[in-house]
């Protein structure tokens, strides 16, 4: 091989040996294969890339709640307190004072049973759409599967939702005890597939909005109130029977109306709403897929821009 | 068998002279005047070719700003081509910077873990190198205390035993590192030398000629983003040396 000198100003002579001359390398199995196309072409999952990772995403989650909780005194309990003081309000505000329907069901476990899986939703998203940004320094020097960042903002929320969750527990226990409600039965248990659901809806949206965030920093300020009117447009503290009839469509396209009323039904024994859970699945579905696969297109770019 | 092929690899970043872009532009895109706020393009990389097969000790040399660390970076998977393609069979190591990642609030320990995570590594690999990295770094019971108390000789020292405790089959290394006291340095130095001769590729990027020389056979000179010369080391460095010595006498 020789060295080959070109002038700055003339084009450069082709250097590189002939790609025929060498061989072909050997492709195994075995070996993991990169191949990076230009940007803005469409790219496949790769999830099995994701799985050899995701142990990076397990730390990533515990550092998330390690950081939210540094130098607090009440750490974890934070997580049972926005919640409780929430419920509170509403049930001072709406259940007694406006006399909102809870069906049937005492408003405050009403109100705590729409406002935890609410909670866990507006927290994974709102924590997901800044969780690359604020992962800059990772981002321009090593490659990993970006995916495991908002993920991660995905898991941290999952473990709040726990703690708030026992709260719910005790709630309900007692209220059993006075005779208020029925004690729970096993279709409680149908809570963990519920949460499955509402996770993946959260991861789509999550990925969605933090990879524009990283072009367009307007979604961090938009994040807030966007998700306060989701908030209002999901039957959290007011019951879906109280939307007129011919109305009703609107929330079913909301895939969060059916997850909500879903996992109050199983908490509480009423009477389940398939088809809108059903509609909920479609809608989860289809952004998770849309906002993967986008995010993979995006994520590229990220190192450059960010 | 680890092979690094890039085939007519272009980069482009397109910037703006201001970062923001204001509503206004957004929605008009200089559609009736030229816009104030153009969007230039850098090329970072023009029709850059590689081929790297088990064996190759790679060295990157050039001036500043002509997209050397640029380049490793595209190789290591964090950029992304604008056009041409990177194609990388096996496993691939960076070494940039030490300062990569490190949870403040975490322990020694825990961050050993993460930044082995952050380079693909699994539990069981990492397990055995645990131990083995916990005593090069000297830091004993520091270990387990969070990392935001460590001085900074600790945390250079901590960054480097993680950093070089890889077994890589492409290792990528812009600028040879040095860390630590003089006792450290040493012991810093040898090691390096061990990790590099384990890996099956290495690319490195430098300024220090001589040690690039010594570490590498195959090399090329980079300059605004082209290959100026590819080759035996020795005439890639003698030719970019020429260069400049001819551009500081004219």
């Amino acid at each position: 091989m020789s060295v080959v000198l070109g002038k700055q100003e003339e084009a450069l002579p082709p250097i590189l040996p002939a790609a025929e001359s060498l061989p072909a390398p050997k492709e195994t199995t075995t070996k993991p294969v990169t191949v990076i196309r230009p940007r803005n072409a469409w790219v496949p999952l790769d999830l099995w890339e994701i799985w050899r990772f995701r142990e990076l995403w397990l730390f990533l989650t515990w550092r998330d709640i390690k950081v939210r909780y540094r130098q607090t005194v009440l750490g974890v309990l934070w997580a049972v307190i926005q919640p409780l003081f929430a419920v509170l309000i509403f049930t001072l505000f709406f259940g007694r004072l406006a006399g909102m329907p809870s069906d049937g069901i005492p408003y405050p476990l009403f109100a705590y049973a729409g406002l935890l899986p609410w909670l866990f939703f507006a927290n994974a998203v709102t924590q997901g759409s800044n969780s690359l940004v604020n992962s800059a320094h990772l981002i321009t020097k090593v490659y990993f599967p970006r995916l495991l960042i908002p993920a991660s903002a995905v898991g941290a929320a999952a473990v709040d939702f726990c703690i708030a969750f026992t709260l719910l527990l005790v709630l309900y226990f007692w209220h059993a005890w006075r005779g208020l409600i029925a004690f729970p039965g096993l279709n409680m248990l149908l809570v963990v597939p519920l949460m499955v659901l509402l996770a993946l809806l959260a991861l789509g949206v999550g990925l969605w909005m933090s990879a524009l965030n990283v072009r367009y920093r307007d979604i961090r300020h938009a994040i807030p109130f966007l998700i306060q009117i989701w908030m209002f447009a999901t039957p959290i503290i007011y019951p879906a029977s109280l939307v007129p009839e011919r109305y009703r469509w609107i929330l079913a396209i909301n895939p969060l109306a059916g997850i909500i009323e879903a996992f109050r039904a199983v908490c509480f024994g009423l009477p389940m709403d398939w088809l809108s859970l059903a509609i909920s699945v479609v809608v989860s579905g289809a952004i998770l897929i849309v906002a993967a696969y986008g995010f993979r297109r995006m994520e590229k770019g990220f190192a450059d821009v960010i | 068998m680890a092979a690094v092929f890039l085939e007519n690899v272009h980069l482009t970043f397109r910037v703006r002279q201001q970062y923001q872009i204001t509503l206004k532009e957004y929605l008009l895109r200089g559609m009736f005047r030229a816009s104030r706020n153009p969007i230039r393009e850098i090329h970072a990389l023009r029709d850059v070719g590689l081929r790297l097969r088990a064996g190759d000790r790679f060295g990157i040399i050039g001036g500043n700003g002509a997209g050397k660390s640029t380049l490793l970076k595209l190789l290591a998977g964090i950029y992304a081509p604008t056009r041409g393609t990177r194609r990388v069979v096996g496993r691939i190591s960076s070494l940039f910077e030490l300062s990569l990642g490190f949870e403040m609030e975490a322990s020694g320990r825990q961050n050993i873990l993460y930044r082995g995570y952050l380079q693909g590594e699994t539990p069981r690999s990492m397990r055995k190198k645990l131990d083995e990295i916990a005593e090069f770094s000297e830091l004993g019971e520091f270990l387990d205390t969070p990392v935001r108390y460590y001085s900074a000789g600790m945390l250079v020292r901590l960054a480097f035993s993680i950093a070089t405790a890889i077994e890589p089959e492409i290792l990528l290394v812009d600028e040879v590192l040095s860390a630590g006291d003089l006792s450290f340095q040493e012991k810093a130095r040898k090691r390096m030398r061990e990790m590099m001769s384990k890996a099956q590729i290495l690319v490195v990027v430098s300024h220090d000629l001589d040690s690039l020389r010594r570490i590498c056979d195959r090399g090329i000179w980079l300059d605004h983003g082209q290959v100026r010369a590819e080759g035996p080391i020795d005439q890639v460095i003698t030719a970019y040396t020429s260069h400049v010595e001819h551009r500081r006498a004219a």
